[in-house]
Order: C-alpha cells, then structure tokens, then sequence
C-alpha cells in the first residue's frame, strides 16, 4: 500500500530533523569551542608597573624609546619571561615630568616613530606632536599615554592595550 | 586494443553501475586557449595543496617556534626556500588566474542566465581565497606578516557592533598570542581549503551542467578530450614554468626578522589589498567609509553583472563589461600608484633596508646556532658570550677600548693578560696603554718600570701568568720566577691568595676567573686596586652571572687574536 501524503509528510519532516539534529550535535561542541577563548584573557600581561630604566636615564625634551618586557607572561599554555609586550615613548618635558606614550598607533596599531619633531606611523602617515595631541592622518585621537611613576629613581610603567580606530581611550 | 584491456574496461564498466558510457564532456565551437583558466586555477589549487602539506610538516604554530620554523625550512633544507617560494607566489598566481578567469567570462557573457548561479559563487570563491591569503602571510610571524595581521585585525575590529567579537574570535582571546597563530594556521589549512574545495566542486558541477559558452553562439560541438584537455595542460606547465621560474629568479620568498612588537616596522598589505590601502590614503579622513563601502561596492558591482546584463540589450551589455572593466583598471591604477609612492618615499626605502639588514642577520644567526626555545627574538642573543659582549660595550668599552678617543683607563685588546702582555706591563706599567691615563699611573704611588734580566723577567712573568691557573705552565720557569717575585716584587705584591700586597694589589690567583670576578664587582677593594682606583664597583649593577659572564669574556680575549675578535658575530 502506497504511503499516504501525511504519513510521507511525516517522515520527510522526521528525516530532516533527525540529520539536522545530528549535524548541530556535532559542530555544536565544536563551535563552541572554536570560540571558547574569544571571551577569555588568553595572554595575561602584568597589571602591575614595570620597569624600564633608570628615571634619570630619560634626558630632557629628548623623546626616547624603550622596549616594555614583562618580566613573567602567560600565554595559553605557556608561560615566559621577559617577553616583548610592545615599546613605550618616554619623554621628559620637566626634571619631575615626564610624558610616557604607547608606541600602539592608536589608528590600526602599527608602531609609533619619531621623526625629531614629530611622532610618526609609517604605515597610514598619522602624525602627533610631542604631547601626543593629533596633528593630521587617519587616527582619531591622540597618543595613548601610560601610567608611570618613578620608585627608588626607576621608571615603571603600566603596560596597557587600547581598542583602535575609536575616538575614546577604552581598554582593548 | 588488446583483448585483456577491454575485458578489464568492461569489468569495471559493469561495476561503476554499468548501463550506457556516460556522454563525452564537450564544448561549442572549438578548443580555446580562452576555455583554460578554470582548469589553472584548479592545479594552481593543486600546487598549493601539495606545497602546503610539505611546509606543514614542518611548520610549528607557536609564538616562539613559528618563525624559527619557517626560517628553518627557508635556510636549512633542501628546495626549502624554493617550495616555500612556489608555495608563497603560487597564491599570488591564483590571485591574477581568478581575475583573469573573471575577465574572460565576462567577455564572454557567461554569467547571464541561466549561470548567474556559476558567476556568484566564482565570486565567492575569490573572497574565500582573499582569506587564504591573509590567513597565510600571518603565519610566519615575520615583522611583515605580523605587522600586516596588525593593520588587518585592527581594521576587522572596526566593524560596527560586532568588531570586538571579531577580533577575540580572530586573535583566540584578549590579544596575539600561541592561539592566534593555532587557530590561523586551523583556517589556512583546514577551514578554508574545506569550504574552497566544495565551493570549487559546485562551480565545476554548474559550469558543466550549463556548458562552456562561446563567445558567438554556434552549433558546432567539440568533445574536451582531447583538443581541449591538451591546450589545459599545457596552460599549466606554461603557468607552472613561469611560476617557479619566477620563484627562483627571486630566490624564493622573503622571510623578515622575527615579529617584535616593540620594534616598528613599515607594515603594508599584501599586494591584492594594495589598491584597498591605497584608496584609504587618497580617502584622507574618510578611509574608514571608503574602506567599509570600497570592498562592499566592488563585490556588489560584481554581483549585480548579471542583473544588470539581461537579455540580449547591447546596450546594458557594455554596462556591464565596462563596470567590470572599469573596476579592474580601476584596481590596477590603485594598486600601481601605491608601489610608486612607496618607492618614491625615502623613509619608506631606508626603512626596508634596515628590515632587510634585521632579517639577514636573525636568519644567519638562526642558522649558525639555532633559535632559543624560549622565542625567536633571542635569535639576536646567540652569537657566543652575547650578554658579556653586550655588557662589555655599554659599561666597559667607554673606558678599556682601544678605538675609545677618550678613553681614561688601561687599554683592554685581545691578549689582555698573556705573557707578552705582562712583560711589556712590567717594563713601563704607566704606558699609554697601561695605567697612564689613571690616577694610579701618576705620582708617587705608581708603580715603576721594572729592571730585570730578560731571564729573570721570562720566569716572574710565568710565576704571575701561572696564577691564572692557565694550563700551559712551565714548571720550573715558575718556580725561579717566585723566587725573583720575592727578592723584586714582594715589597709591594703580594702572591698569596687573597691577601695584599703592602702597597700594591694582591696578585695570588691573578687573572683567574674568580679573580676577575671579585675585581669587576669591587676593584677599590685592598687587595685590588684599592679605594684610589677610579674604576666603580659593579657589584651592585651587574648580577654575579653577568660578572662571571664578564670574566669568562676576558679568559677568552686573553688567548684571542684581533682577528678571533673581528669575525664573532655582530651583536
């Protein structure tokens, strides 16, 4: 006897379910998985200052860059020491002031250069003047400055990532 | 045909499900070299399938091995460099064949109906090789394709909404790190060759099903094998040729120093996306609009070809041929004035060289002594004695280097601390080269030219060198020449370990490695130099392993020559 068209309905219905079902059984977990980390701190960078060189070290209205190492670093599955988290622009504008920089273009990230006026991106020509303040290019706003502060004549800086491209400074 | 084979053909014949011989694929009108990109593109596809899966057995996604991996195949194995080159440049082919593939259906109207379906998912098929691209050029975590993974995450994460989502997806957590490279090197190896491979499979299976469309309709029929079949391959071996011919003729591909996120670099996209970089320098502040709609208008220009061209209207014909003509020159002349900017920019150029000298020197180094296990920056600290060097340049050299215009204490070159070196130290200590220029060399308390018989001076010379624990002493040469230290130096000197001299330093265990040790941390100390020497102490700055590290530089420059000195590796 030839099935009838609510029976077929039926099965074709239960077909479709059953594969459909199957097939989020399976990428489900692995979905899920796959962007598991997404909402994890994956690399933990120190909060706390870190050092960069004696205070004195930093010659007045010379802008000076320094590589900022973490000195312990966790990375997924790793952990390190001394790892390159990024560079930081010094610059001392008194003998007690001073102006610390992300070298992070704060337009799409790329490294941030000095050019005896100016700091500079070589990759889209964002330029900024030597308080950070934005003077043309792409980036929307001026240099991210750091949290420093000077202990026993050392200067330490908090290391500190920033969303791009934005105009406000919010955390990455 | 011999008997067996067509038994054999029919066996198998029977067990494909036998009936009738399938029809013989065909074309209209004849074989052309216009009909061939398709079956390029699929072996180009082939050649990075192959290419790849020799680099994967190799490649290690880690921040810390993913470099020296590559540089390891790049530098160390046989064809490394040329099926990493092939490999590199073989994208590059794929991306000119797809655009070339594009043009020549266009011109031919292939994507009107009934093929829209064709033409689409060819279009498809280009942002999805767009990705490989990208997907790949991270994954050697260079300067270069780190640097661009900068710029392109950066710009991903500007998506309204969703941006940061997808950067944390992109980079597997908070920021780059191992994750990022594992789930890159997942997509360029597994994702997306899976969804490209499928994808390619649907558009074959169209493009079959619909036919090959001439460029003036005809009734005329060709089976493909075997006039077309022929004029595909050899469409691939001329591709291939030029493609590896190309690679060696560049020595492969470029592999720069290892990322440093510290260290700036030029970053600039690869070249597909040029014509995108470009229009964000031209859009002045409106790059960001211009680089969300740039892309958005060429993929939706593309799209819409077969809607706009229906019919048989001649007129919205060329509409559409010009829109993709236009949209190609267009791309071409962006693309084109970026390399010329960039090569007319000095900053630019000088910046690539001095990447070009990082790279150069961090992939030497790889290969003479490897890459630390604990990242490959540390490429850079492996010539030998690295960190003594280092130190020795930035705390020492102002003062001990020969080359140094001001220098202010004794001069320290290779042989510091030998035999001859002693002698010409015991006939005029106050030389130029020796104390001269210190307090110590100057007024009454220095110590004066010693007059020995040459004899008598051979053994005193061997009865201080010996303290060095050196292991070329002669015995009996030491054992007068304390004899002679007693009767002519011990007024002053002492030999006894650790103990001074009356008015001048201890030299019990002189030039050992423990001895410098203690003297580079205090030499004001009594038994040193006492509180007069003007040299600091260094106890305090350096660590006792950079102060051993010190010493063991100096044991080694000791029996150095200029020339062992001149070829250590650069720091």
């Amino acid at each position: 006897m030839a099935d009838e068209p609510d029976r077929r309905g039926f099965l074709k219905l239960t077909a479709c379910a059953l594969g459909g079902g199957l097939g989020l059984a399976v990428a489900g977990p692995a979905l899920r998985l796959f962007v598991a980390p997404a909402g994890e701190t994956t690399v933990a960078t120190p909060t706390e200052p870190i050092d960069v060189g004696a205070a004195k070290s930093f010659e007045l209205h010379k802008p000076t860059k320094v590589a900022v190492l973490a000195p312990k670093l966790t990375d997924a599955w790793t952990s390190a020491r001394d790892v390159v988290l990024g560079a930081a622009w010094v610059h001392r504008t008194s003998a007690d002031k001073l102006d610390v920089f992300s070298a992070v273009c704060p337009h799409l990230g790329c490294g941030i250069g000095f050019d005896g006026t100016h700091f500079t991106c070589p990759c889209h020509d964002s330029a900024f003047d030597l308080v950070g303040a934005r003077q043309h290019g792409p980036a929307k706003r001026g240099l991210d400055t750091l949290a420093w502060k000077v202990v026993d004549g050392r200067l330490q800086i908090t290391w500190a990532k920033y969303a791009l491209d934005t105009a406000a400074k919010t955390p990455a | 045909m011999n008997k067996t084979f067509l038994k054999l053909q029919a066996f198998v014949r029977e067990r494909q499900g036998g009936g009738a011989k399938p029809p013989p694929a065909t074309i209209p009108g004849t074989a052309s070299f216009a009909y061939v990109f398709g079956w390029v593109l699929v072996f180009l596809i082939g050649v990075e399938g192959v290419t790849g899966a020799a680099l994967a057995a190799f490649y290690s996604p880690s921040t810390t091995d993913a470099w020296a991996s590559v540089a390891f195949v790049q530098d160390r194995e046989t064809w490394g460099w040329l099926v990493r080159g092939i490999h590199a440049h073989g994208g590059s082919a794929i991306a000119i064949g797809s655009g070339l593939h594009l043009v020549q259906t266009a011109l031919y109207g292939a994507y009107k109906r009934p093929r829209e379906l064709t033409w689409w998912l060819g279009i498809l098929l280009m942002i999805l090789i767009l990705a490989w691209a990208v997907t790949g050029y991270v994954l050697r975590w260079d300067q270069a394709g780190y640097w661009a993974n900068q710029v392109e995450v950066g710009i991903a994460a500007g998506t309204p909404v969703i941006g940061g989502q997808i950067r944390a997806i992109a980079l597997g957590g908070n920021d780059y790190g191992n994750l990022t490279l594992t789930r890159f090197y997942m997509l360029h190896v597994i994702a997306l060759p899976a969804l490209t491979i499928a994808g390619i499979y649907l558009h074959v299976k169209l493009a079959r099903r619909h036919g090959t469309t001439p460029y003036r309709a005809t009734t005329m029929v060709t089976p493909r094998w075997p006039s077309q079949t022929v004029k595909d391959f050899v469409a691939m071996a001329a591709v291939f040729a030029m493609l590896v011919g190309y690679t060696i003729s560049q020595g492969g591909v470029e592999l720069l120093a290892p990322a440093d996120p510290s260290q700036a670099f030029d970053a600039r996209p690869l070249w597909y996306f040029r014509w995108l970089y470009e229009l964000r320098h031209l859009a002045g502040s409106w790059e960001k609009l211009a680089a969300m709609l740039a892309p958005a208008v060429a993929g939706g220009l593309l799209f819409a070809v077969p809607l706009i061209d229906r019919g048989d209207n001649s007129r919205r014909r060329r509409i559409a041929i010009g829109a993709v003509v236009g949209l190609c020159a267009a791309i071409a002349a962006l693309t084109m004035s970026s390399v010329i900017r960039d090569a007319n920019d000095d900053g630019h150029t000088a910046a690539l060289a001095k990447a070009d000298l990082a790279a150069t020197r961090a992939r030497h180094l790889a290969q003479q002594y490897g890459v630390p296990v604990t990242g490959a920056l540390d490429v850079f600290h492996t010539p030998p004695m690295w960190q003594a060097r280092a130190i020795y340049k930035t705390l020492c050299a102002s003062c001990h280097d020969p080359h140094e215009i001001d220098r202010v204490g004794p001069e320290i070159a290779p042989g510091h601390g030998d035999r001859a070196w002693l002698k010409q130290f015991i006939k005029d200590p106050s030389s130029k080269t020796n104390y001269g220029k210190t307090v110590l060399g100057k007024g009454e308390a220095a110590m004066q030219p010693i007059e020995l018989s040459p004899d008598d001076l051979e053994d005193v010379v061997e009865a201080v060198y010996a303290e060095s624990g050196a292991s070329d002493v002669d015995d009996a040469k030491r054992a007068h020449g304390k004899k002679v230290f007693e009767k002519m130096c011990s007024d002053c000197h002492s030999l006894s370990e650790g103990v001074a001299g009356a008015s001048g330093p201890g030299l019990g265990g002189y030039y050992s490695r423990d001895f410098l040790v203690g003297f580079i941390g205090n030499p004001k100390s009594a038994v040193h130099m006492g509180p007069d020497a003007e040299m600091p102490r260094f106890d305090k700055d350096l660590t006792i392993v950079e102060r051993d590290g010190l010493a063991s530089y100096l044991l080694w420059l000791r029996t150095a020559s200029k020339m062992d000195v001149d070829s250590l590796d650069p720091l």
